[in-house]
This record gives C-alpha cells, sequence and structure tokens, in this order.
C-alpha cells in the first residue's frame, strides 16, 4: 500500500507541469504601431512567469510562452494588456511552444491572406483542440 | 524646360532630407504606456524648436516639461518658454485594423520675449487627435502658449502613408505630408513639409523639408 500511494505521488508530480499551458496567446485590438505597441512587451515581460514574449501586429496577437509549471491568471493578463492601452479581445491557452507560433504566422504572413470567414472558422476549431481553451 | 526644373526641384528635396537625417530628429504622442518614459526633439523649419519630456504613470496620464523657442519670419518676435505640463489621453478607440486618440493638456510655464520686460507667467493648452492603421495615419494637433503679452497658437496637421504594412519587430516607414500654422505674427501663411518617418523599437526619427526648403525634423524615443 505505501509503494502504491508512493507511485501514485511520484505520478502525479511527474504529470503536474503537463497542467499547465506552454504559452498564452491573446487577440488584441488596437495594434497598429510597433513603436506604441511597446508597453505590452515591456509589461508582460515583468512577469517572473513569462519566458517570453511575441507581438504580432499582422494577426493582432500577443504572446507570452511561460516558464516551466508557471502561469499567469487572466485578470492580470487583462491589467498588463489595458495599462498598455489596448484592449484585450480573447486569451487562449495552448501546448503550442512560442517558436511554433511565430512558424505558423511567418507562414500566414508568406501566403495570401486568409479568407476572413475560413480564419474564423479555424480559430473556432483550435478552441476544440486538446490544451487549447479561450474566454472572453 | 519644365522637365530641368522638376528634376532641380527634387534634387533640392532630396538633399534637404539627406542633410536632414544627420544631426536632427520629434513629436507624435505625449504619453508612451504605463511607467514609460517620452523623450520628444523637434525642429520646425527655423520657427520653432521644443524639446519635452514626460512620464507616464498610468497608461492615459503623463507628466512632464519642455522648452519652446519661437522666432518669427521677420526676426523680429522670438520667444523662450519653459513649461510644466500634463497631458491627458481623453478618449481612445482600439479598433481590430485601427487605433483613434484625443489627448488634452495643460500646463504653466515662464516665457521671456525680445518685445517685452522681464520674464512672464505663461499658459499652455492644447489638444491632439489621431487616426492610424498599419498603412495610413492621420493627426491634427492645436498647441496654445500664451501669456498676457502674447498668444501664440501652432495648429499641426499631418497625414501619412506607409508604402509597407510593418510588423512590430521591423523597421516602419512612413510618408508624411504636414500643413502647420502659425498666429500671433509668428509665420504668415501655411507653412507645408514633406517628411519620411522611420521607426524601431523605442525610436521614431523623421525628417524632411519645407516647400522652401527649410529643414522639419522630429525624434521621440520611448523608454
Amino acid at each position: 500500500m505505501k509503494l502504491f500511494k508512493t507511485l501514485l505521488f511520484a505520478v502525479l508530480i511527474g504529470l503536474a507541469p503537463g497542467a499547465f499551458a506552454k504559452t498564452i496567446e491573446m487577440d488584441v485590438n488596437g495594434l497598429v504601431c510597433a513603436f506604441c505597441a511597446q508597453g505590452i512587451e515591456k509589461t508582460l515581460k515583468g512577469f517572473p512567469a513569462t519566458e517570453h514574449v511575441f507581438v504580432s501586429l499582422e494577426h493582432r496577437i500577443v504572446a507570452v510562452e511561460l516558464k516551466d509549471g508557471q502561469d499567469i491568471d487572466d485578470a492580470a493578463l487583462k491589467k498588463a494588456i489595458t495599462d498598455a492601452g489596448y484592449t484585450l479581445v480573447k486569451i487562449r491557452r495552448t501546448d503550442e511552444s512560442l517558436a511554433a507560433i511565430r512558424a505558423r504566422v511567418s507562414k500566414e504572413k508568406a501566403q495570401p491572406k486568409a479568407d476572413p470567414a475560413k480564419h474564423r472558422h479555424d480559430m473556432k476549431d483550435m478552441k476544440d483542440m486538446p490544451g487549447m481553451g479561450a474566454h472572453e | 524646360m519644365l522637365r530641368a526644373a522638376v528634376l532641380v526641384s527634387l534634387t533640392r528635396w532630396a538633399a534637404v532630407v539627406l542633410l536632414g537625417l544627420l544631426p536632427f530628429a520629434a513629436a507624435a504622442k505625449p504619453i508612451a504606456f504605463a511607467k514609460g518614459k517620452t523623450l520628444m526633439v523637434e525642429w520646425g523649419a527655423g520657427t520653432m524648436v521644443e524639446a519635452q519630456m514626460f512620464y507616464a504613470p498610468r497608461y492615459w496620464y503623463s507628466v512632464g516639461g519642455g522648452w519652446l523657442e519661437l522666432d518669427s519670419d521677420d526676426g523680429l518676435k522670438r520667444r523662450d518658454i519653459t513649461y510644466l505640463r500634463a497631458n491627458l489621453l481623453a478618449k481612445r478607440w482600439n479598433l481590430p485594423d485601427a487605433q483613434a486618440n484625443v489627448f488634452a493638456w495643460g500646463g504653466l510655464g515662464r516665457a521671456t520675449g525680445n518685445d517685452f520686460e522681464g520674464p512672464e507667467l505663461s499658459r499652455n493648452i492644447g489638444f491632439q487627435a489621431d487616426y492610424e492603421t498599419r498603412r495610413v495615419y492621420s493627426s491634427f494637433r492645436a498647441d496654445l502658449h500664451e501669456s498676457d503679452r502674447f498668444s501664440h497658437r501652432i495648429d499641426t496637421l499631418q497625414l501619412g502613408w506607409a508604402p509597407y504594412a510593418h510588423d512590430y519587430d521591423q523597421l516602419a516607414t512612413w510618408v508624411v505630408v504636414q500643413g502647420r500654422r502659425y498666429t500671433g505674427g509668428i509665420s504668415k501663411g501655411t507653412e507645408t513639409a514633406l517628411l519620411v518617418r522611420f521607426f524601431k523599437g523605442g525610436t521614431w526619427v523623421e525628417v524632411g523639408a519645407t516647400t522652401d526648403g527649410k529643414l522639419q525634423a522630429m525624434a521621440m524615443f520611448n523608454f
């Protein structure tokens, strides 16, 4: 019984980091000028849980790669974006790495602009993927 | 004949723009972001020179000060105004592909001039409205400096176009047409300038020339 409890404990500890998303991706309105959007990067980099920050004006997204096992709560994210002078539209937590998001964005940039209706469909599909959660 | 005249005019413009790239660099929004500092310097075609520094405790207001020198076209009037000022972001619209702002400011300062005795208490009040996407930019700014001995308002309209939509980590390039009017006997008519604006990271540089070949330049730093 003692051995079983020890194993169970070890398994739970081992799984714990997996309970945290790797990256937080946010849709932000008002992102049109890199010079003016620096405040977002500066504020988000100030969180102890932040590993890296990625901003794409073209896709209107701000992504934060988290340190292992750490997270930033939604209220803090909303405050960070608002304090930088922008409007947070949506937060998604994903297991996708920042490099993967960067690559996806670059790939989309290289391709002809997607139909907005199709894009919305893609976003809906993303919410259904494992590890992806969305909320307004 | 006409072609030669156009060529000479273009060459003169290019020379002035390149010359402007050397030592000068100016101003746009008086508030950067929460806990951000903004330093702005402007050389206004020999008519005005202004330097400003602001700190924004919150994204919707900043405090700081500046120095403004005005020299009239006829060389008869000169003003040196040092002021403390508070800026307020009165309204911001964050749209999916655009942003629009209305700023207002007010302050007090100390002014000297060559046509009145001693320093005077001066008052400063103004506003700016702007709208921008990643390809189009427009702003209108009215800035009034007055005392019991003078009243000067500087109205500036800027219309900008970006040849490409920049992204966060790229150099942004804009072509801007600027119209400016001064009141209070500083300059007659509208001063029109063509500017090239570049920014990347926290550095913004804008240089160009007025239609009569005078240098117009600005630099702004956010940190």
